[in-house]
């Protein structure tokens, strides 16, 4: 067996994996297109090997077989600091959310005593909605 | 914490808020019945996340000045006049209760040092007892304060960074009654705490010429 084999392997069961995933709706679409990239340069790379030192004389790294490692542990690098990108948009999300939700809550709270002191017969007519309330607090 | 809703009602006209950031004691119900609102969070949010929630809050319900303070005692309800009153007088937005007897000399030294690299000269900048006015209100209540975790230097730069005047008046402070203090704790939590405000004071450095030139004028005028 040839690295060229290996390689072609490795890039069409990535990408048949990504298409699975993304079928399955497991994998939102724009990550899709990333990890498509990863294994198009994959089969690339594997497929014809002259690319690899075809691009180690261009960027200047005497030693090609070391580039495709720089390479991906450059994109690996890359991934990680967009997930925490990503991560610190969601937490700010998440806070403004809980907050938010505690006060809208607290509103909530706030009317429906009003209400009950409004109008006290038609509420205690509904006594299932008012237990539901208490349990789900 | 009953006491200190008491407190606050008896001494000023404020209204009371108490934020519950998600513990599952009886905190609630007590402060319910002290006589103040309650906002539960349903996650923990940490002190800042839960005092943004309160001032997000006042927001939302038009009123103009907030003050904060802590529940756990250390803050004197009887000091809140005479800090409202420091805060009407000197017009500065915000209004920071200072106890400088209460200042530890590791406290002192942070202090030095972070005056020294963001050029804000305040001596107790974790004091929890604060008065914000309406413009400070908006600015701690927008989207760019939710990331900050303390509600310290990250929200003083802030304030200084949109324009706001910051003033200190001293004030007494009880030791705490429960639980101490969250940041100095150990020198693990220090070293955490002083490592992560650096980075945020260096990040921050680009708003520095523009404000110190501003209060240069204020100074002035």
């Amino acid at each position: 067996m040839t690295a060229a084999i290996t390689a072609g392997i490795i890039g069409v069961l990535l990408a048949g994996t990504i298409l699975f995933l993304v079928r399955r709706d497991h994998l939102h679409g724009s990550f899709a297109l990333w990890w498509f990239a990863i294994a198009a340069a994959i089969l690339i790379l594997g497929l014809f090997p002259p690319v690899i030192d075809w691009l180690g004389t261009v960027t200047g790294i005497y030693y090609p077989p070391i580039l495709p490692i720089v390479i991906g542990i450059g994109m690996i690098l890359l991934r990680l600091l967009k997930m925490d990108v990503d991560r610190s948009r969601y937490e700010r999300q998440m806070r403004r959310l809980t907050q938010k939700l505690a006060i809208v809550e607290q509103e909530l709270r706030e009317t429906r005593d009003e209400l009950a002191k409004k109008r006290p017969a038609e509420i205690s007519e509904t006594p299932v909605a008012a237990q539901r309330v208490v349990g789900g607090r | 914490m009953a006491d200190v809703v008491a407190g606050v009602r008896t001494n000023t006209s404020c209204d009371v808020l108490v934020v519950d950031d998600a513990s599952n004691d009886a905190t609630t119900a007590a402060a319910e019945a002290a006589g103040a609102r309650v906002l539960c969070l349903p996650n923990q949010l940490g002190a800042w996340g839960a005092t943004q929630a309160g001032i997000r809050f006042a927001q939302r319900r038009g009123y103009r000045t907030v003050v904060t303070l802590d529940a756990d005692g250390q803050h004197d309800p009887l000091e809140l006049p005479a800090l409202l009153a420091a805060h009407r007088e000197s017009g500065a937005n915000v209004v920071i209760g200072t106890c400088s007897e209460r200042l530890s000399d590791a406290k002192r030294l942070a202090a030095g040092y972070f005056r020294f690299i963001t050029g804000i000269a305040v001596q107790d900048f974790t004091s929890g007892l604060r008065v914000y006015d309406r413009r400070a209100i908006r600015t701690l209540a927008s989207r760019e304060a939710s990331l900050l975790d303390y509600q310290d230097l990250g929200v003083l730069m802030l304030l200084r960074k949109k324009g706001l005047t910051l003033m200190e008046a001293p004030t007494r402070m009880s030791p705490r009654r429960s639980g101490g203090s969250r940041v100095f704790s150990s020198w693990r939590m220090v070293a955490r705490y002083m490592m992560h405000t650096t980075v945020l004071c260096f990040a921050q450095i680009s708003a520095r010429g523009r404000i110190g030139r501003r209060r240069a004028a204020k100074a002035s005028a």
